[in-house]
């Protein structure tokens, strides 16, 4: 670890030649076999990160708020009424409130600080150190499980497991089988939606970036990296957003016990 | 699908690790910060509440004085123009009253004056008949003793 900046030296003055792409994180190095990748070290870094900053906000948590305590209460208000009012009820929305949140500041955040000079660019035995947590898709089919399950263990325990079951396997006519395994299988396949959009999203960022750089260094990326703000914020809205909409769908009555 | 799991790096060990380092994530902003932050906010709405409602009490306590003053000064009123009332009575009868008196002394003053006069009429009338007859008798004599 010590001898990482004078590596970084000599490594980055070899990979100048050319435009270094890596679709998967790269292991580091590996502590008891346990694989440590780059895009694994800047998670701890966002986690660490935003953990440090609750603990110093939740000091000065006063009655009558300061500025930064004004703006956190208005997106925490803002997200609950919004939830509440996709949800149809303030308790399942202060329910799945921190979840939601937690999604959506994590993505966030770890979008958001890969736009850090050094990310990508200090090198560790030849490989980049610091990797954009999205870019890894370890991280976002993590996240996509997360979400996943979220939803199917919602459905099942406020419907009931059986009429949620019913929802995507029933025998009321063929019609209504077919659209069942349909949703099934629709439902199965958020976890790749969910995973690659964020993923191919911020990976796409990156890539696009390093080109623009590879071909113009100065000024020429700027738009680009601005864009890619915007993308980072836009994929930590729609992860959060889907996930409450997709816990909306699941606590839905089954078709037919409704009026269409 | 090996193949395609390989190209993404996709390792099961790290797939559980970020799972994980989401899970504590979660629970520690969920401590540290949601639950602050709510509590403040529903501290805060409360507080409005509790704020409103007293503003309310007031705004009906302020009405309620507002109307009991004006009944106290109504009664004040028609009190003060009772106590006025009586006064002038009082006023008018104590008038009345020393008018006749006076009346009455003036003219027991009158006629006492009257007596006065009348006797001190009668007493100079005698007083000049006593006069006359001593002048009388003294003119008598002098002629007597002329004579003599």
């Amino acid at each position: 670890m010590a001898s990482a900046p004078e590596h970084a030296g000599q490594a980055a003055a070899e990979h100048g030649s050319g435009i270094h792409v890596v679709l998967k994180a790269e292991e580091l190095f590996s502590v008891w076999g346990f694989p440590i990748t780059n895009s694994l070290i800047m998670t701890w870094m966002v986690m660490a990160l935003m953990i440090v900053f609750a603990i110093l906000f939740r000091r000065q948590i006063a009655m009558v708020p300061g500025k930064l305590q004004a703006g956190i209460e208005m997106l925490f208000q803002g997200v609950l009424d919004y939830m509440a009012e996709t949800l149809e009820s303030e308790k399942l929305a202060r329910k799945f409130f921190p979840l939601i949140m937690t999604i959506f500041l994590f993505v966030l955040v770890a979008n958001e600080l890969a736009f850090l000079p050094g990310v990508g660019s200090i090198l560790f035995n030849d490989i980049p150190f610091l990797r954009p947590p999205s870019a890894d898709l370890n991280m976002t089919l993590a996240l996509a499980f997360i979400s996943f399950l979220t939803i199917e263990i919602t459905g099942a325990t406020v419907l009931g497991f059986f009429k949620y079951a019913g929802k995507y396997v029933n025998f009321r006519s063929p019609v209504d089988f077919a659209v069942g395994l349909i949703e099934l299988v629709s439902n199965v396949g958020r976890l790749i939606s969910f995973s690659f959009r964020l993923f191919g999203n911020v990976f796409a960022g990156e890539v696009m970036i390093i080109v623009a750089m590879f071909f113009v260094a100065y000024l020429a990326p700027i738009p680009l990296i601005a864009f890619e703000v915007f993308v980072g914020f836009i994929q930590a809205v729609v992860f959060a957003m889907l996930t409450l909409f997709f816990i909306k769908l699941a606590i839905m009555e089954p078709h037919g016990d409704e009026a269409h | 699908m090996d193949a395609l799991l390989h190209a993404f790096g996709i390792d099961w060990r790290l797939l559980i690790a970020q799972a994980v380092n989401f899970g504590i994530l979660f629970v520690a902003l969920w401590l540290l910060l949601y639950k602050p932050v709510m509590k403040t906010l529903d501290e805060r709405a409360k507080k409005i509440a509790q704020g409103v409602h007293d503003a309310e009490r007031a705004a009906e306590k302020l009405a309620g004085a507002d109307t009991e003053a004006a009944e106290i000064v109504a009664g004040a009123d028609s009190k003060a123009s009772e106590v006025v009332a009586s006064a002038r009575e009082t006023a008018n009868a104590e008038k009345t009253r020393i008018v006749k008196e006076a009346e009455a002394r003036a003219e027991s003053i009158a006629r006492d004056a009257d007596a006065r006069a009348k006797e001190a009429a009668a007493k100079a009338l005698r007083d000049s008949e006593k006069e006359i007859a001593r002048l009388a008798v003294l003119a008598a004599a002098k002629v007597v003793g002329e004579k003599k």
